[in-house]
């Protein structure tokens, strides 16, 4: 089984502040990962930190059989990550399918190659994406008229256009209708099955993780709390605590939960 | 604005295009005797290329560099001093197009540097940055007295001929146009619109945002030196104080503004148009002193009514919305609102003991 | 030994001017993110009025600088509610475009009404100079300068502290959301902030225009100094405005004095700059985190 992405002893202080003390995360081929933890637990730092959004004080990244500790965000969506973002970060001016073209990873960064027209190969993926994101009647809007889950999807879309192996999805269904968030699922799972996509998804709420992800892990004050199958993480005592606090445990567990 | 007005106005404008690029060809046949309308015209011309390089900066790439004027003056005082024999460091005059070549090659370099070091900063504080960069090259240039001649200024010989050099500056600008239609096709000047839209998520997906900036920095300066070294061969004399004006950014920010920024017409029409409201007012006697206020109103009210400038209207989009990415749009507010409670009930917290005090 | 004296007392002076003119430029920049384009110009406006009460009234700069602030004030309110509230959500480019506008109208507006002249606004209680024994001296003015420079900090401070506008005023810079959520009336603070600001800038236009030429297109090199010190200080820190004011007087102060040649104004200017490049190259967000670099991480 190979390891698409590997960290080690990750640690990112600011300041006097230990964002992320020492994790170690990794997420093989073809696995849907979880990470979940409360306000405040680092897991946002901690994605920074893997997509190279934030640079690391101590610890490896290994993506595809390449350390990437040190290389700079672009870097790293040629070598087969890409991310989503929690406030979203589309070309709202652009429409859809003009948003797509621009994702692109133009291959090899020689110069002159990037002195050529955007080409037919980019608009047919551009548009088979669309398709297959379910926003084809959208495909010439301007993305700032998308309601949110749309963008949703428009950004899903964007980190796609790359053919990464991997894909981090940072907090993708907060805030979208229960609708559009089954929509997301069941297209983040295909993409899953039947290309081998693996995926990373930070959530807030477990609920979310649960019915997609093999695995999950906790982070609470920047330190790795819990990893396991969701059943088991929801059971465990300590991260029951992290979330509600000394809630004297047992019974049933509601809203966020 | 439905389409069939849509593409009238396109027409109308194409053939006004047309027309006015025919009568700027055939001008000089007309104007034999009469230098000065040519001189002015190549001003004009020069300004428009200003305009239009500028625009590759904050129009296409959205970094608004307010020391533009900057570019200008370093390519007219390398050329002031190749082609002058008053510096000191240059035992020799050299030769026109020598000069103008190293004119362009050397605020390149500079550009380049700068850019290297100003592109760091986001938004205005770039902007302010360029803004500094100005004022410092000017009193540099003003201080290095061998090589500049100080603040009394360089004098090149006047050998001119004025309709062919209204030709070179015509041809040139053209060249300009294309070269800005072209690029904005081209998968690198799709990165910069990438760039000004966002950043940080231009850069997750692939492209290396500093490298392409700085090059089209590099590339803005290089053309705007050029046109600086041009203007000064014309102008026969420069001293700091009116090679580096700053007057020459406002002209091709309002000019761009006005036209439509990041587009490629926009500098056209807009410096077009800014030239003949001047020449309008220039004539009416009591409106003399006040065409600079005059302009300054006219840029508010643009930035703040018609903030997609005059191509925004032909292309029908006479929204009050901006193309830009708001700063906290209500859509990004509620979001982080909803996103960050942790932060936001903390702050609150915090803020409540604090003012209850 | 002497000569090292007199230019760090003069220094200190510079830095005195220095503080009180770039007070306003910092906090609205630190409450508002507003970058006030027409920083200079507003200077200006306040040493023309000084100018004004002195040779129509005969009036001292000291005594018109409490009702110049106090009319500015009103002004800054005003345009802060017409103009800058509309453009407060929009991207930094539009509010950095309606300023620079606004910059131009206003400097041009008085050299059509006063003239292109350079004007000199004298005084007659702030004549000469104090003595410190041999060392060196110091004109009056500056330090007429420099006290009300400290007296206005102090005053600031305070206010900023202990009162609960202040207080507002300081949880709105920190946190706009979280400010309106505890019911903090956001575009009062801000039209407050913004007209206190406006006055105490036009008010240090009107004291220091005993010291510096006064003339319509004053305002760049003074609205740059601002910038480079707010660069250095933090954004809104009072503090750190002081000590950056006093670090950039001296330092300009010291090439002034021992340069060669006659080139000393300039000099000053290209000092400042060169301190703004430094910082830009090793440090881009400013010394204590005040400029706001690209949000690109991993360098």
């Amino acid at each position: 089984m190979t390891r698409v992405l590997e960290a080690t002893g990750i640690v990112r202080r600011f300041g006097g502040l230990t964002a992320v003390n020492n994790v170690d995360i990794h997420v093989d081929a073809g696995e849907m990962v979880g990470l979940i933890g409360p306000n405040g637990s680092g897991k946002t730092t901690l994605f920074d930190c893997l997509s190279r959004v934030q640079t690391i004080d101590e610890g490896t990244i290994v993506l595809n059989q390449t350390d990437i500790s040190r290389m700079k965000p672009h870097q790293v969506a040629h070598i087969g990550l890409s991310r989503t973002f929690q406030v979203l970060r589309v070309y709202r001016d652009l429409t859809v399918v003009e948003n797509m073209e621009l994702s692109v990873q133009w291959g090899d960064i020689s110069l002159l190659s990037s002195f050529r027209r955007p080409d037919k190969e980019t608009t047919k993926r551009a548009n088979h994406l669309i398709d297959f994101l379910l926003l084809s009647r959208l495909r010439n809007e301007r993305a700032s008229s998308l309601s949110g889950g749309q963008r949703r999807l428009l950004e899903l879309g964007m980190a796609l256009m790359s053919e990464p192996n991997i894909v981090l999805l940072d907090e993708a269904m907060s805030g979208v209708n229960p609708s559009l968030v089954e929509q997301i699922k069941e297209r983040i799972t295909i993409l899953n099955q039947e290309q081998g996509v693996s995926f990373l998804l930070v959530e807030h709420d477990i609920r979310f993780v649960k019915d997609l992800c093999e695995r999950v892990v906790v982070l609470n004050y920047g330190e790795k709390l819990a990893e396991g199958a969701p059943d088991a993480i929801m059971e465990n005592d300590a991260v029951i605590e992290a979330y509600f606090g000394d809630d004297g445990g047992g019974g049933e567990h509601d809203a966020d939960f | 604005m439905k389409s069939t007005t849509k593409r009238v106005l396109q027409g109308v404008g194409l053939g006004l295009g047309c027309l006015l690029l025919v009568g700027l060809l055939v001008l000089p046949l007309f104007e034999r005797g009469n230098d000065s309308t040519l001189f002015t015209l190549t001003l004009l011309l020069a300004s428009i290329g200003t305009a239009i390089s500028w625009n590759l900066t904050g129009g296409f790439t959205g970094y608004v560099d307010f020391g533009h004027a900057v570019w200008f003056g370093i390519g007219a005082y390398t050329t002031g001093v190749l082609m002058s024999n008053e510096s000191d460091w240059i035992p020799q005059q050299w030769p026109l197009v020598p000069a103008l070549i190293v004119s362009a090659i050397f605020t390149a370099l500079v550009a380049n540097l700068v850019g290297r070091l100003t592109m760091r900063l986001s938004g205005p504080y770039f902007s302010i940055a360029m803004l500094g960069f100005f004022v410092f090259f000017r009193e540099v240039v003003r201080v290095m007295g061998g090589l500049t001649n100080r603040g009394v200024g360089l004098t090149i010989e006047p050998v001119i001929n004025r309709p062919l050099w209204y030709y070179v500056t015509l041809i040139f600008v053209l060249v300009l146009v294309y070269l800005s239609w072209w690029l904005r096709r081209t998968r690198f000047g799709a990165s910069l619109i990438a760039i000004r839209e966002d950043e940080i998520g231009a850069e997750m997906r692939g492209i290396d945002t500093t490298r392409n900036k700085v090059m089209i920095f590099t590339l803005s300066g290089a053309i705007t030196g050029l046109l600086g070294a041009m203007w000064a061969y014309q102008n026969t004399f420069l001293d700091p104080d009116i090679a580096f004006v700053e007057v020459r950014t406002i002209d091709a920010v309002m000019g761009t503004m006005l036209g439509g920024l990041g587009t490629v017409a926009g500098p056209i029409i807009g410096m077009a148009f800014l030239f003949v409201l001047r020449e309008l007012l220039w004539t009416q006697e009591s409106l003399l002193q006040t065409h600079l206020i005059v302009q300054g109103l006219l840029l508010g009210a643009v930035v703040i009514y018609l903030p997609k400038g005059l191509m925004g209207l032909v292309r029908g989009e006479v929204k009050l919305l901006d193309r830009f990415r708001k700063r906290t749009s209500t859509f990004e507010g509620m979001e982080a609102a909803v996103l960050d409670d942790e932060v936001l009930d903390e702050a609150a917290g915090e803020l409540e003991t604090e003012v209850s005090r | 030994m002497d000569t090292l004296v007199q230019a760090l007392i003069n220094g200190i002076a510079v830095g005195g001017f220095l503080t009180l003119m770039v007070l306003g430029f910092s906090i609205i920049w630190g409450v508002m993110g507003v970058i006030n384009f027409a920083h200079g110009e507003f200077i200006m406006v306040g040493a023309y009025m000084a100018w004004f009460a002195r040779s129509e009234w005969g009036i001292e700069p000291l005594y018109s600088a409490l009702p110049i602030f106090m009319i500015m004030f009103v002004v800054g309110f005003i345009l802060q509610k017409l103009v800058v509230n509309k453009v407060i959500d929009r991207p930094h480019l539009v509010s950095l475009l309606v300023m620079f506008a606004a910059s131009i109208i206003m400097s041009n507006s008085v050299k059509l009404i006063a003239g292109a002249d350079f004007r000199r606004v004298n005084s007659d209680i702030q004549k000469g100079f104090w003595e410190l024994g041999d060392l060196a001296t110091i004109p009056r003015k500056h330090t007429v300068v420099l006290a009300v420079a400290l007296v206005v900090l102090i005053a600031l401070q305070t206010f900023l502290q202990r009162t609960r506008l202040g207080k507002s005023i300081r949880a709105a810079a920190q946190n706009r959301q979280a400010a309106q959520i505890v019911g903090i009336d956001i575009k009062w603070v801000y039209a407050f902030t913004f007209a206190l600001c406006i006055g105490i800038t036009a008010m240090s236009g009107a004291l220091t225009s005993t010291i510096i030429p006064v003339f319509p297109f004053m305002g760049p090199p003074w609205a740059l100094r601002a910038f480079v010190i707010t660069a250095l200080s933090g954004l809104g820190s009072v503090k750190g405005t002081l000590g950056a004011a006093m670090f950039l007087g001296i330092l300009e102060s010291l090439v002034a004095t021992y340069a060669p040649g006659n080139s000393g104004s300039q000099l000053a200017v290209i000092t400042a700059f060169g301190l703004l490049v430094l910082t830009l190259v090793v440090r881009p967000q400013g010394l204590f985190g005040g400029l706001r670099p690209v949000e690109s991480g991993a360098h």
